[in-house]
């Protein structure tokens, strides 16, 4: 009875069907989470070309500030311009979270779709090692193979995407499991195609719904763990910007500027609650095509 | 029952040997060894020899596991490299404060959050509803560290209401160790609110669902009250999965609070360990978590059947 | 009826009678001690505990020489091969006992002994400067150490905190099989209670047998203390401890940062002193890099770098820029030594066009564990990108960086040496054959030569000479750029009196005093 990872914890459940209501609008959750969501790549994507001030450029004199007119956010603990960072902070974070889901999904996907079908020996062997790296702490997971590799944007993109393939592996597979005595599978067989063809053709694709809905989570999560990786000491290496660096430089400011600590924690609260509201959002969507 | 559990029990042993043998891979093939640390920029051939003889480092890889596998065996843990204390009696220490902490936070969580759940399903598509699932969903999406520095910063630095760091045990000082575990576990338990609320309230829904069309005939209060404790019963068991999920989690994913609030807990201990290269521990801990993992996953299925008489053993 | 007052009176007067006041010291380590065998299974605050309990032949002073503390005085033959010690009359060990040469030759038999693991054996087995090839004793109060050959750091070596002084201990401090159960030493201290993880605790040694100088001098001189007792709590948190020090948990913090200190001077009730110490906070380079191999390259980036400002920033201003390995406070460092390397953006333009450098990307190895590497690689970094040299920043956790460091593979780094108490242990952490140990920066045959020279050499003036021979020669090489020494900075509550940080950087809490307090 184990379940994968839950954050978005009805990802758990078969979406509940609900009994017909009047057509809505796209519900509130749907434009919250797009609007934010909207936000955030713009601020990444303006962060690419543009930002008020140098995000590297050190400025000795002008340490530890409060938000002025000059620097709208204040400076850090070096003088640089905290909205700056905080811009090429959302490309980096954003950027570490769709590599690390995108390896996830893809390897997670192959690897659930070859047990489902395959089953025998490489199912349970593959689930035994999926176990045991479920069971693992994530943390020291991570914290062991950026060791190994060295702290660098990649290296954390690798030991993350290692560390969220079993839940996606899981998926699937359950997905694959509960399709494959199915009544249009059954009729795929009999026609007469191949296994393999009845798998591509008719089970690959119904993965696709819960899958798109475990990513919409595993944004989220893979900005959190490159956070509190970050704040373990072994993020994103500085000096580049990313939320869960700037959050953790924070720390030792706390009492002095605090300022540091809270517009970072904002921009990773905010991008958590759009990809949240997307993955409600889209839930609620597919769940016609969830089965049982 | 008993059959049951003990078949599990076994079935676990093959996942700890796997687990045993991936920290101690990964853990070795991490550069730098307990020796360089403990010597730093003093470590002249001769010495890092010496050192690692002492250490049982210079022995092949697979003796050294089976070396530590034979003394696990007999319950021996070895000794910390970094401090020398006995590894068993330092990593349970270091648990109980993880896992009281854990533990309180997810009992109140769930608490609190069941009753709510539940009455936002029943109150489906209400102001009340849409209230419980906005703060829910608020609540999940803020970082659990940021929310602790906050409250940190607020509690304990503006206010001065309670202790920025420190910990003291509970046999010790109650009245004191509440003072330190008040905002970790408060912090912990807005964190898992969200969760366990959308959760509760999701398949209570689905639940709801059933009986409503089931009993759609039914008029009056008693059928209703009947449909609450239905509801409630049956509703529950995704919330156990998921509480126990999380449980498993977080015991290990505590890390980061605990650097937070300075609490002197087994995840901390296991970053630490990593960083000092301290084998023995990291051995230990990592053997001590998958053993609760194992043994929080064991307890929700033999609860779940209760719940959800569907399942059976 | 008389008789019960009487006897109740009696009573209370005992009672208050004994509950008499205590001068109790409580300070903050920030890691449990590993053991309480002198050298053996050791780290810094183990040796800063151990110095307390146990006392050597010889000590270091206030301004980091070496003098007598249990000997009388010491006589080296003419030859450097033989060393006679005298030692002091009517000193006593902590269960009472004389201290005589007996004890001093089976103390320092058994540091020898393989099985001990002392950590010093290999200074003296011959691995390292000399081999102590006899030691006997004439008579009760007399020591003979021969070696096989001279060796100026002889007396320094036995003198090293990490070597736990070479404390002398009484054979009980051992079971009959050999194991060690506790150290008896004659210091000002005796070992209390030691609860792992928590604190250890150190009680006034009653019988202390004191030199007869007036005041405390390092760590020899006169060592009586006034407190009767030191709690050494476990606190390994910074934030707990500053926490601690600031509700009076704690008197004393002995290693506060620099950030710490100046936020702690502050408040009223906190005193915060410090010291320069004689670790070196150095840029590494690795001198066979095919880029860094040309040294106008390395030359370059040391003129580009300004290392007065960078000092002040990173240190607050606590100390100097350094750029010699003899530490600033070592009495072996004159006006010579303060020739380093200027501030010249000019000179740095026209060294990189000599060099032929087209801005290829050099990678500088720092940690994050240690604020002040990480910071000095970010300015250091900052200002060489202003004179067009291209520096980028890799940082590493400290045991891969450590691994880095020992294998010579990077091209520069930012590292912290430990402490060395002589300019000659300076020279040799860094100094050597790269064949040989990968870990060496420095690998020039005279420079190797000077440096063992140094090491025989006992004469104070000849060593002045080698070491300015060698620190000139660095300036003109460039295998590394020493920027400063670091700070030892106690933060203690204002009624803590007596306290003084030096060079040696350990605490000395026999000079402490508090004000009496109920018993604890």
């Amino acid at each position: 009875m184990n379940k994968p990872l839950p954050v978005a914890p009805e990802v758990l459940l078969p979406a509940p069907v609900r009994a017909p209501r009047a057509w809505r609008v796209p519900p509130l959750n749907a434009l919250i989470g797009a609007f934010l969501l909207g936000l955030l790549l713009i601020m990444a994507a303006l962060g690419l070309v543009w930002t008020p001030h140098d995000p590297l450029a050190l400025n000795l004199l002008a340490r530890l500030q409060a938000p002025t007119a000059a620097h709208w956010l204040g400076t850090d603990e070096y003088g640089r311009d905290v909205l700056s960072r905080l811009m090429i902070g959302a490309h980096t974070s954003l950027w570490v979270s769709v590599l690390t889901v995108s390896m996830a999904i893809i390897a997670g996907t192959f690897l659930g779709l070859l047990a489902g079908f395959l089953r025998g020996w490489v199912d349970r062997g593959l689930m035994m090692i999926n176990d045991a790296l479920l069971a693992f702490p994530g943390i020291l997971l991570a914290l062991g193979l950026m060791a190994i590799i060295g702290p660098s944007l990649y290296g954390i993109v690798f030991a993350l995407s290692l560390a969220y393939t079993p839940s996606v592996v899981r998926v699937v597979r359950g997905t694959v499991l509960s399709l494959r005595e199915k009544e249009f599978v059954e009729a795929s067989r009999v026609i007469g195609n191949s296994e393999l063809y009845t798998m591509l053709r008719h089970i690959a694709p119904n993965c696709v719904a819960p899958v798109c809905v475990l990513a919409t989570s595993m944004f989220g999560w893979a900005i959190l763990a490159e956070s509190a990786l970050s704040f373990l000491g072994l993020g994103v290496p500085p000096p580049a910007a990313t939320w869960g660096n700037m959050l953790a430089a924070s720390r030792p400011y706390i009492a002095t500027a605090s300022w540091l600590g809270l517009f970072p924690g904002v921009c990773i609260a905010m991008a958590l609650l759009a990809f949240n509201l997307c993955g409600d959002a889209l839930r609620d969507r597919l769940d016609p095509r969830m089965s049982k | 029952m008993f059959r049951f559990i003990s078949q599990r029990l076994a079935m676990s042993i093959p996942t700890l040997l796997l687990i045993s043998l991936m920290v101690f891979a990964i853990i070795r093939l991490v550069p730098g060894d307990p020796a360089l640390l403990m010597l730093g920029d003093m470590a002249d051939a001769h010495s890092l020899e010496v050192a690692r003889a002492s250490l049982g480092l210079d022995q092949p890889l697979p003796m050294q596991f089976l070396i530590w596998f034979k003394a696990v065996l007999s319950g021996d843990l070895g000794h910390s490299i970094t401090t020398n204390e006995a590894v068993l009696p330092l990593i349970l220490d270091r648990f109980q404060v993880s896992a009281g902490i854990v533990l309180v936070s997810v009992l109140l969580a769930a608490l609190i959050a069941v009753p709510a759940g539940l009455l936002a399903a029943w109150k489906q598509d209400s102001a009340l509803d849409f209230g419980v699932v906005s703060t829910a969903t608020l609540l999940l999406s803020i970082p659990s560290f940021w929310l602790g520095l906050l409250l940190l910063y607020a509690f304990g630095i503006k206010l001065g209401w309670l202790p920025v760091v420190g910990y003291v045990s509970f046999g010790q000082a109650p009245w004191q160790a509440l003072s330190f575990i008040v905002l970790p576990i408060v912090t912990l338990t807005l964190v898992e609110l969200g969760a366990i609320t959308r959760m509760a309230r999701a398949s209570a829904i689905e639940v709801l669902r059933l009986e409503y069309i089931t009993h759609a005939r039914a008029k009056g209060l008693s059928e209703r009250a009947v449909l609450w404790r239905h509801a409630l019963r049956n509703s529950f068991a995704p919330t156990l999965t998921l509480i126990g999920l999380i449980l498993g989690n977080l015991l290990s994913g505590i890390a980061v609070l605990e650097t937070v609030f300075t609490l002197p807990g087994i995840g901390r201990l296991m970053v630490d360990a990593i960083y000092a290269r301290d084998y023995p521990v990291l051995q230990g801990c990592l053997l001590l978590v998958t053993f609760v993992y194992v043994l929080v996953n064991l307890l929700v299925d033999l609860l779940y059947p209760l719940f959800d008489p569907r399942v059976k053993l | 009826m008389n008789k019960t007052f009487i006897l109740a009176g009696a009573l209370s007067a005992a009672l208050v009678g004994t509950a008499h006041a205590e001068s109790v010291l409580k300070v903050a380590l920030n890691a449990d001690i590993r053991s309480t065998d002198p050298g053996v299974n050791r780290d810094t605050n183990s040796d800063a505990v151990i110095m307390h309990i146990t006392e050597g032949l010889v000590a270091f002073r206030e301004d980091a020489t070496v003098g007598p503390l249990l000997a009388k005085d010491v006589q080296v033959s003419d030859d450097g091969l033989r060393y006679t010690f005298h030692l002091r009359d009517g000193v006593k060990f902590q269960n009472g006992k004389p201290l005589t040469s007996a004890e001093v030759l089976w103390t320092w038999k058994r540091f020898l002994d393989p099985k001990t693991q002392w950590r010093c054996a290999p200074e003296f087995d011959g691995h390292g400067g000399a081999k102590i090839v006899d030691m006997s004793a004439p008579d009760p109060l007399t020591v003979v150490f021969t070696l096989d050959k001279p060796n100026g750091l002889f007396l320094t070596s036995t003198a090293l905190p990490e070597c736990g002084g070479s404390g002398i201990l009484h054979p009980d401090s051992v079971a009959a099989d050999g194991s060690w159960k506790a150290p008896i030493g004659t210091g000002p201290f005796r070992l209390g209670d030691w609860k792992p993880g928590q604190y250890v605790e150190l009680l006034r040694n009653a019988d202390y047998s004191a030199r007869d100088e007036k005041a405390p001098d390092g760590y020899t001189g006169n060592k009586s203390t006034t407190l009767d007792r030191v709690r050494l709590l476990v606190i390994p948190d910074p934030a707990a401890a500053k926490a601690a020090l600031l509700s009076k948990n704690v008197d004393l913090l002995i290693d506060v940062t620099p950030l710490d200190a100046t936020e702690l001077a502050a408040n009223p009730n906190v005193r915060v002193t410090s010291s320069g110490t004689m670790s070196v906070n150095a840029l590494l380079f690795q001198t066979r890099d095919p880029l860094l191999k040309d040294v106008r390259l390395r030359q370059a980036i040391a003129h580009a770098l300004d290392s007065a400002q960078i000092v002040e920033a990173l240190t607050g201003g606590r100390s100097k820029a350094n750029n010699s390995m003899v530490a600033s406070g070592s009495h072996y460092h004159t006006a010579v030594e303060d020739q380093g390397f200027a501030f010249d953006p000019a000179k740095t333009a026209q060294l990189l066009r000599e060099a032929g450098y087209k801005g290829e990307p050099i990678k500088l190895i720092v940690n994050k564990r240690y604020a002040a590497i990480f910071d000095m690689g970010v300015f250091v970094q900052a200002m060489a990108k202003a004179s067009g040299i291209n520096l980028e920043l890799e940082t590493l956790e400290w045991g891969t960086q450590l691994e880095r460091y020992q294998s010579g593979n990077y091209q520069m780094m930012a590292f912290p040496y430990s402490e060395r108490l002589d300019p000659a242990l300076s020279f040799d952490s860094m100094t050597g054959d790269k064949d040989k140990e990968a870990r060496k920066v420095w690998d020039n045959p005279d420079a190797r030569h000077w440096l063992r020279e140094a090491q025989r050499e006992g004469d104070i003036t000849k060593r002045q000479a080698l070491f300015d021979q060698l620190h000139q020669q660095m300036i003109k090489d460039v295998p590394m750029i020493p920027m400063y020494n670091g700070n030892a900075i106690a933060a203690s509550r204002d009624y803590v009196k007596g306290l003084r940080t030096w060079p040696v950087s350990k605490p000395r809490l026999w000079t402490v005093s508090v004000p009496n307090s109920g018993s604890n």
